[in-house]
């Protein structure tokens, strides 16, 4: 019986609001006037943000830590950084005069001299995937000093490095394979990037060291320090926890972390701004529909008598305003959604040569639509329950006689 | 004989406004099943507010007793309002009331045939006929799929009679059913109405102003006599009957 009174409410509420479609359309022009601009503000801020933020996330180089200078550390320490929750990769660095390498190949006249950057697997300037260089034949070029070799993966190098040794100018040549190529955005410089431990090798030959299994002369190898080393957090999130790990034990870092701090500030404080006018008007719409819901009771209250006099419970003429109101929800949202999507549409259309092909400035993920939902239900059901209320205490013998 | 179907003893509404008061008393009342009462009387001598209590819709000031019978079953009304039930007054109001009012009562978004069907719909009856054949009675089987804005001040009238006899109640009451109908017209419906409740042998409590239209259907009339205080702040209607 309950089951079937809530279903005539219901049907019955449904007529009357379609019934008066003229008044219900304005409530729900009312409720998208409201919701639309607010979605497409709110599309704007997760659109900028959330690009900002992909940006920084996408970048390794924001992840990247650096220490200032050269210091002096041992290949514990180095591994004992690597097992951290926070560090992503971490490969020690040879002397920066030691890490170069003079490159040619059979495709192209030109020799380069190129930057040699130490590497192993997960290293973030390597496309994800793709093979890292191991042993002391494998580099991997950045995109320009594989254009300017016009050299691909799979082809052969000659890299060659000079020292003085006994007072003669000694000269070795390293044949090379090239397994694959940095991204152009990854890595800007030409550079040459090779396992730590060909780092090393260049390293020994250069200082007189002998170097066995590439059959290079010279004094025994020593005990070994790096003067830096290159590391990447896990997350632009851990970046600042990391600084403040090496600042305390007095190795100075440079960092991105004041540009990732500066972005984050941004989302906060963009979002509390967006919250508070989200809250301005979800509060003013729900007084509004309140108000005319309120204001319905009243023209309605002949009618709603009249349902009383036939039997209606009091608990069942709660349900009108309710329904109606969900009702004003739904097709708001629905108005608000076409609204924004139109909107959203024109702002990346327009702004779209500034962006990537993939980014958008103006973007909302279904979950925002839903939560939009979810909040403009909740607020009419707010504003609807005072008016249900009103309408259960209109006595049955009230509306019966025009006065 | 069974026994009356309403019985009432020393019911009084009072109602006060600025500087003037009425009260309404019904020292002794009974109505037996399937009678035809007449109320008559000028507007505001306080038919509506008899009316009203006698359809559970209207909280009674006071009263000894008041009681109403139906299908074997006796409900204390008086102890029902003072306990607040409100819901089982709707109940009763349900199952056992048809309600016509001075003017349509209808709901404007449905149509004729939903209107009529209304009571027949909360309480979970099945179309067998019943709307259909009231309708055709009525002389409002072309109007059914209407709504009740496309229709005259008469013809509403004459849904809302269906409307009140559609689920078979035990009572039907009606508020001057006719008193917005021009008199020719009203004279024809009141006497439908009064041979459709009389086919069913369902109870009737009509309230009018004019004796005459209905003087010849039959119907009993209650006396009342409404004395006023000489400074007119105080108008006080007895019903007996």
């Amino acid at each position: 019986m309950l089951l079937r009174h809530w279903r005539e409410t219901l049907g019955l509420a449904s007529r009357d609001y379609f019934h008066e479609w003229q008044i219900s359309v304005c409530f729900v022009l009312a409720l998208a006037a409201v919701l639309g601009p607010m979605m497409v503000l709110f599309g704007l801020k997760f659109g900028i943000v959330g690009t900002m933020i992909d940006e920084l996330r996408e970048d390794p180089a924001k992840r990247e830590i650096r220490p200032v200078g050269s210091g002096r550390y041992d290949r514990a320490w180095i591994d004992a950084l690597a097992k951290r929750e926070d560090v992503a990769f971490v490969v020690p660095r040879v002397r920066a005069i030691a890490a170069t390498l003079e490159v040619g190949s059979a495709r192209s006249p030109r020799i380069l001299s190129l930057e040699v950057i130490p590497s192993a697997a997960g290293d973030p300037l390597l496309p994800p995937g793709a093979p890292a260089p191991r042993g002391l034949r494998q580099v991997v070029l950045s995109a320009s000093a594989a254009r300017k070799l016009q050299v691909s993966a799979g082809d052969g190098l000659e890299g060659s490095l000079v020292r003085r040794f006994h007072g003669h100018k000694e000269r070795v040549r390293l044949p090379l394979t090239v397994v694959g190529v940095a991204s152009a955005r990854a890595f800007g410089r030409d550079a040459l990037f090779a396992s730590v431990q060909l780092n090393e090798a260049l390293e020994d030959f250069r200082d007189g060291r002998a170097v066995p299994q590439l059959g290079w002369r010279g004094t025994p190898p020593q005990s070994r320090r790096y003067t830096g080393f290159r590391l990447y957090a896990r997350s632009i999130y851990d970046v600042a926890g990391l600084e403040e790990a090496f600042e305390r034990r007095g190795i100075e870092v440079r960092t991105q972390a004041a540009d990732i701090e500066t972005v984050r500030r941004m989302d906060r404080t963009l979002s509390a701004i967006y919250w508070a006018i989200a809250l301005i008007g979800l509060v003013g719409f729900s007084l509004s529909l309140g108000a005319s819901l309120w204001a319905n009771v009243d023209r309605k209250r002949r009618e709603l008598s009249v349902l009383r006099l036939v039997g209606f419970r009091t608990g069942d003429i709660v349900w009108f305003p309710l329904v109606q109101s969900l009702y004003t929800a739904l097709f708001g949202w629905a108005l608000a959604v076409a609204i924004y999507r139109a909107a959203a549409w024109g702002i990346n259309l327009m702004l779209a040569p500034q962006l990537d092909a993939a980014q958008q400035v103006c973007r909302l993920l279904p979950q925002h639509y839903l939560v939009a939902l979810g909040l403009t239900a909740g607020a009419s059901v707010l504003a609807a329950v005072l008016a249900g209320l009103r309408a259960a205490r209109v006595e049955p013998s009230e509306g019966l006689r025009e006065v | 004989m069974a026994g009356p179907i309403y019985e009432l003893k020393e019911v009084v509404k009072t109602r006060a406004g600025d500087g003037y008061s009425f009260r309404l008393r019904v020292p002794s009342l009974r109505i037996s099943p399937g009678e035809k009462i007449a109320l008559i009387g000028e507007s505001g001598c306080g038919k509506s507010t008899l009316l009203d209590m006698l359809a559970f819709v209207l909280q009674p000031s006071g009263c000894e007793r008041f009681r109403f019978n139906v299908e074997g079953k006796e409900h204390d009304i008086a102890r029902a309002w003072k306990r607040r039930r409100q819901n089982r007054l709707a109940a009763l109001r349900r199952r056992h009331l048809g309600y016509v009012m001075q003017t349509g009562g209808l709901l404007p978004y449905l149509t004729v045939r939903e209107n009529m069907e209304l009571s027949r719909r909360i309480l979970g009856m099945k179309d067998d006929g019943t709307v259909a054949a009231l309708a055709r009675e009525l002389g409002l089987h072309r109007h059914l799929e209407k709504r009740p804005g496309e229709l005259s001040t008469g013809e509403r009238q004459r849904v809302a009679i269906g409307r009140a006899l559609a689920h078979r109640p035990s009572i039907v009451i009606a508020d001057e059913p006719t008193a917005s109908v021009d008199p020719f017209a009203a004279e024809r419906i009141m006497a439908i109405f009064i041979e459709m409740v009389e086919a069913r042998n369902i109870t009737v409590i009509v309230a009018s102003h004019a004796w005459r239209h209905i003087k010849q259907l039959g119907l009993r009339r209650l006396a009342h006599h409404t004395r006023r205080s000489r400074d007119g702040s105080l108008a006080e209607t007895v019903v007996s009957g």
